[in-house]
């Protein structure tokens, strides 16, 4: 298989490429946080004198702040520090800057803060060993509480043939890029200026502004080159406090996490507790009961997007008639949920996977023909009445079925194959913008995103440029501005790049076409095409080089300007069916089933997968090479999530594996070989009827791998990751 | 982290001269460094002087007969990569490619993993079957102590102040096998190591099992059931199981105890399958 | 000496450099020093592989390494010209099979790759190489076109 070369290779390649961990700036300072040293307690004191008197040393606490922030209203819910009341460990209580590292740790290690320690929620079956009872609204530890229902659920659960009832288990699992967070602030003038590694650089800019009280007109963020992304680097985070350092010293200050901070502070996937009931008569679901408990740390009062939105993933993308459920986001004294590609979405694909599967074997049905029949389809309607769109599911099930059957045949004892499915729907943000400037040679794309490795931004917009303006990809450059220079997109995230920003490019590049074609005395929209290394345009009768079509102002500003915008299309669910909370519609609808080959030692329950296949739904591809690397990296990250990745918390909220030696990511030697297949025609709301494919591949890996593992030695482990010591229980060899 | 100098002395008595100017604990010595650099950064350690121990002539694998001596600096790849290492002592090959990745491998040395004395360690399982000797210089002269008296627990040695690790001495070549369980196969924690060697010249067993604190340990009545021979299935068992019931074995955050348990009989047996069914096994 | 000078080739240049404090990794040396950015700080503990670089020509995790022990030897790193005709072959490699995706792993495998090519040859077992790989962690491409990477450096002539 040979991929397209990545515009940014022969860069990264040659180690030019300057990340937010290489920003260096002469002159400029260090800084680190003064963490707080419990996970809950009352600040007695908190002693900045000895930091302060260090040579070089600035230190800005909770005290400091009223001389630096703006005149405009801060966020009240989130603060900078730690004010009073701690909430999680390492929760910052104030940050310092020195000429180096040594000595702004030197400074951390000088400051002094006394705490009366308050008790720990530590984990959500400590808080609700039961299930929360009709009180617990009122209960400061729920950040949120969401019910939906719809049909006739008692009845049909009574008159079942037969109900399964399980309660599943998922792990605290972190991002884990490569490159920690970093960033560089300096103070230009009346200009806040960071330059930052971060997947938002708009929605830094408008978070920095609310917690700084300074307007986002002078506010400028600069995206770096990413080290990765996955969720982890989607919100502001370490800008503000560089900025304040900056504004304090009138120096530029660099502030960046160590990998174990990275751990510790990381905002990311927490623990849940799921309990599925499902209500079968004559072979249908007729109706299920779903509940959650999903750990969101600190997370503030009213934030329950995460619980509202991955409770649909525990429904779908299956039919039912009645159903019922109910999520409680619950506080605890862990740092804030955060994304995590595909957020919670792996989780529930798991639970809802092994479930049917496991009901099917109650039922003595095939689990894959019984998931099979009860599959969404284009123009069913999902559980919170939204109709479903162009659905890819059933077809790749049918690939990943004659894959299965065909390895099914090859195993030797003791391997099993087993099939997951996932489904996962392209967020659009608060939309996105992109000007185009069309000059006799090239075409350029001016837009507001960094490269975070999945190739959306250099790849996918170049063939997308290409593909709509008729020219080759070579032709096309995609060009970064900062927050001052570049138009408004909301982010490199929610699998959104491609499709929002590709729609803005179509119709930026329709609109360059059109005024072409005018210029041509034609109507329509100009072909264009290179001739002698000029690009030329044709429409009607009349062709002509491009330089000759340009005005004098044109001319002078290099090519012939366009700007294109996209927006979500209007989705809606039926809120008749929300008793409270919210719970959100899709873009559209991306599914996947997946297949694995997987070993399991008899003796010490330790599962290696010896191959997989994905089938994924598409939409259409634009990219090859950036979409078949999507699935390889999805896959594997899935993998960890599956098998080895788990953050542990001590009852004190202490993060036990904080290093990469104990918190397990997949190494080379865990990754099978993995064939990639995709599923066109399903159109999604991207270009061309793509659908993006950031997240959607790592949704069904951990179902994939529990079902294969089902299959291989009996194993039905309902917990996350599947170590070898879960599966030694489930097999009760201990 | 606190602030060192860094001092290089060309000979073994510079070196044990450079430790004895300050006191215990305050000076350091440095092979590898992939352990110390780790607790210096961490902060478990804050010694005031490191002494290199780069330019000693102790990068040495020697034969001699069947004893093999290694110098306590040769970086683990250059054993890990010796042919007559790899026939000869095949458990000890598989223990030392189990260490690290290939780059820690460069740097890191068996004198500094001994003398970190780590619970989790996995080359002293295979080094405790192998009766290793570990040859020690110091300010009162020279001495050789077996390994298992040297090891003490987690983190202390027999090593006194002043002394070095010179080199490591395995008496005679056996058969041998190494076995580890992890959560991740490459480059992570072992939950559990077992090593086993049968030694021909007096026709023993050794078993030995890690990855647990205080430090590991030879099971000498485990490896007493298996006799003088190859063992029989049923004696093999009974290896396992008196392993499986070995005092130490306990819980922490990479597996609880009856896994552990659970694991190291069943290790124990595989070993040990592997070493009287092997090629280089005595008639 | 608490400080003191410090003598490397660094990707063929011959440098010296004054007052490198004992404690300086060699990391921070490259990267703060020498300002060669193209080796990158991952995690700091040894447990990444993103710091990889050739010293001598055998690979060394720089950040668990004092610059001063490697005081007088020859350091390579990603940013080294076409003069490393091995390592520009696995660039090469690494830009056909698509081996990358963010990049910040990306210097430290291709002095990994280089440096086992280095050592074991290209006609080593592929298992072999890919074994020599499991202390470099790559969390974008699911490794799976760095293996395509290797197996083409492995098969092609050099």
């Amino acid at each position: 298989m040979t991929a397209a070369v990545r515009p940014d290779a022969g860069l990264k390649l040659a180690g030019a490429a300057v990340f937010g961990t290489d920003l260096d700036v002469p002159g400029m300072l260090w800084a680190a946080f003064v963490p707080a040293p419990v996970a809950h307690g009352r600040i007695r004191s908190l002693d900045l004198r000895a930091a302060r008197a260090l040579p070089g040393v600035t230190v800005i606490g909770p005290d400091d702040l009223a001389g630096l922030v703006g005149p405009g209203e801060r966020d009240s819910e989130r603060t900078l520090f730690a004010e009073g009341e701690i909430v999680y460990r390492n929760q910052p209580l104030a940050v310092v800057a020195a000429p180096s590292l040594s000595e702004a740790r030197a400074a951390v290690a000088a400051v002094k803060v006394e705490v009366d320690p308050l008790p720990i929620v530590s984990d959500l079956e400590q808080v609700f060993p039961e299930w929360p009872g009709s009180d617990a609204d009122a209960s400061p530890l729920i950040a949120a509480h969401v019910r939906a229902r719809h049909g006739n659920v008692d009845v049909e659960f009574r008159k079942a043939d037969r109900v399964v009832s399980e309660t599943y288990r998922t792990a605290s699992v972190h991002q884990v890029a490569l490159e920690p967070h970093a960033c560089v602030a300096e103070i230009r003038g009346d200009i806040w200026f960071v330059r930052t590694t971060t997947q938002s650089p708009f929605g830094v800019r408008e978070d920095a502004s609310s917690l700084l009280g300074w307007p986002e007109s002078s506010i400028v963020v600069e995206g770096t080159w990413v080290g990765g992304g996955f969720g982890g680097k989607g919100a502001c985070f370490l800008e503000p406090y560089a900025l304040l350092l900056a504004r304090a010293t009138g120096r530029p200050v660099r502030l960046a996490l160590t990998y174990s901070e990275e751990f510790r502070l990381g905002r990311t996937t927490l623990p849940a507790v799921v309990r599925m009931e499902t209500a079968v008569t004559a072979g249908q679901i007729r109706a299920r009961r779903v509940r959650l408990l999903l750990d969101v740390g600190t997370s503030l009062p009213g934030r329950d997007f995460a619980t509202g939105y991955s409770i649909g993933f525990l429904l779908g993308p299956y039919r039912t008639e009645a159903f019922e459920v109910e999520g409680y986001a619950v506080r605890t004294h862990k740092p804030p949920f955060g994304p995590h590609r595909a957020p919670f979405a792996p989780q529930c694909a798991f639970v809802v996977e092994s479930h049917l599967d496991h009901v099917a074997r109650e039922l003595n049905l095939d689990p894959e023909e019984f998931r099979a029949r009860h599959h969404w389809r284009e123009g069913d309607t999902t559980p919170l009445g939204q109709k479903v769109g162009p659905f890819g599911l059933a077809s790749a099930f049918e690939r990943a079925r004659s894959t299965a059957r065909e390895w099914r045949a090859e195993a030797p004892p003791g391997h099993g194959v087993g099939i997951g499915c996932g489904f996962w729907s392209t967020s659009t943000g608060a939309g996105g913008e992109v000007r185009l400037r069309l000059g006799p040679q090239r075409l350029v794309v001016l837009q507001g995103e960094r490269e975070i490795g999945s190739g959306s931004v250099l790849a996918g917009l170049t063939a997308v440029a290409a593909r709509t303006s008729g020219l080759p990809p070579e032709r096309i450059s995609i060009e970064y501005g900062n927050t001052a220079e570049a138009p408004f997109d909301s982010g490199v995230y929610g699998s959104r790049t491609l499709g929002a920003l590709g729609r803005a490019i179509e119709e930026a590049v329709t609109a360059l076409r059109r005024t072409l074609a005018q210029r041509l005395g034609a109507r329509g929209q100009a072909e264009l095409s290179i001739e002698r290394d000029e690009i030329y345009a044709e429409a009607g009768e009349r062709r002509a080089a491009l330089v000759v079509l340009l005005t004098p102002e044109e001319d002078a500003a290099g090519g012939i300007l366009a700007e294109g915008r996209h927006f979500a299309p209007p989705r809606t669910i039926d809120e008749k069916r929300v008793l409270s909370g919210s719970f959100y519609p899709y873009t559209d609808f991306t599914g996947a089933a997946h297949v694995a080959e997987v070993s399991v030692d008899p003796a010490t329950g330790a599962v290696r997968v010896e191959r997989y296949a994905a089938f994924q739904d598409a939409g259409t591809v634009v990219d090859r090479g950036s979409a078949q690397a999507q699935v390889e990296g999805g896959v594997a990250m899935g993998l960890g999530t599956a098998l080895t990745e788990e953050a542990i918390w001590s009852d004190e909220g202490r993060l036990v594996n904080d290093g990469l030696l104990d918190y397990r990511i997949p190494t080379l030697d865990e990754i099978p070989p993995i064939a990639v297949e995709f599923i066109e025609g399903f159109a999604g709301a991207g270009p061309f009827g793509a659908k993006g494919l950031g997240e959607p591949p790592i949704v069904p890996v951990p179902a994939t791998v529990a079902i294969a593992t089902r299959a291989a030695c009996g194993a039905h482990v309902t917990e996350l990751p599947l170590s070898a010591e879960r599966v030694a229980r489930a097999l009760k060899l201990l | 982290m606190a602030s060192f100098d860094l001092v290089v002395p060309e000979t073994a008595e510079e070196a044990i001269a450079a430790l004895q100017t300050l006191a215990p604990g305050e000076a350091a010595p440095i092979a590898g460094g992939t352990n110390l650099l780790f607790d210096l950064e961490e902060g478990r350690i804050a010694p005031r002087r490191i002494i290199s121990l780069r330019r000693l002539p102790w990068r040495t694998l020697d034969w001699n007969g069947g004893a093999l001596t290694i110098g306590s600096t040769l970086p683990l790849r250059s054993l890990e990569d010796d042919p007559e290492v790899r026939r000869r002592h095949p458990g000890l090959y598989e223990a030392v490619r189990n260490v690290g990745g290939v780059a820690l491998r460069h740097r890191a040395t068996l004198g500094g993993n001994l003398v970190r004395s780590s619970p989790a360690s996995d080359l002293t399982p295979m080094l405790l079957a192998l009766d290793a000797e570990v040859d020690l210089v110091g300010p009162q002269g020279d001495r050789r102590v077996p390994l298992d008296r040297f090891l003490q627990s987690s983190r202390r040695t027999d090593l006194r102040p002043g002394e070095l690790v010179r080199s490591v001495r395995l008496p005679e070549a056996r058969p041998s096998a190494f076995l580890l369980q992890r959560v991740r196969p490459a480059n992570d924690i072992s939950q559990v190591v077992v090593a086993v060697a049968f030694a021909s010249s007096e026709r023993s067993w050794r078993i030995a099992v890690g990855g647990v604190p205080p430090r590991p340990t030879l099971l000498p009545e485990a490896a007493a059931s298996l006799g003088s021979g190859r063992p029989d299935p049923a004696a093999v068992r009974r290896a396992g199981a008196s392993a499986a019931s070995h005092s130490a074995l306990a819980a922490d955050r990479r597996a609880s105890e009856e896994y552990r348990r659970r694991v190291v009989g069943h290790l124990v047996e595989r070993a040990v399958a592997m070493v009287s069914g092997g090629e280089g096994f005595p008639a | 000496m608490t400080a003191g000078q410090l003598r490397l080739t660094v990707n063929g240049t011959a440098v010296e450099l004054a007052d490198v404090p004992a404690p300086e990794r060699l990391l921070d040396t490259l990267r703060w020093r020498m300002k060669l950015k193209g080796t990158k700080e991952g995690c700091r503990t040894g447990d990444c592989g993103a710091c990889t670089v050739l010293v001598d020509g055998r690979t060394c995790l720089s950040c668990l390494t004092l610059a001063h022990e490697v005081d007088g030897t020859s350091v390579t790193t990603i940013e080294v010209g076409p003069e490393d005709a091995l390592v520009g072959r696995v660039r090469a490699a690494f830009e056909a099979a698509g081996a990358l995706q963010c990049g910040y792993c990306t210097p430290g495998f291709v002095m990994a790759i280089a440096g086992l090519l280095r050592e074991r040859g290209t006609g080593a077992p592929r298992e072999e190489l890919l074994e020599g790989l499991g202390g470099n962690l790559c969390r974008c491409t699911g490794y799976t076109a760095i293996v395509r990477a290797v197996d083409a450096l492995r098969t092609e002539t050099p």
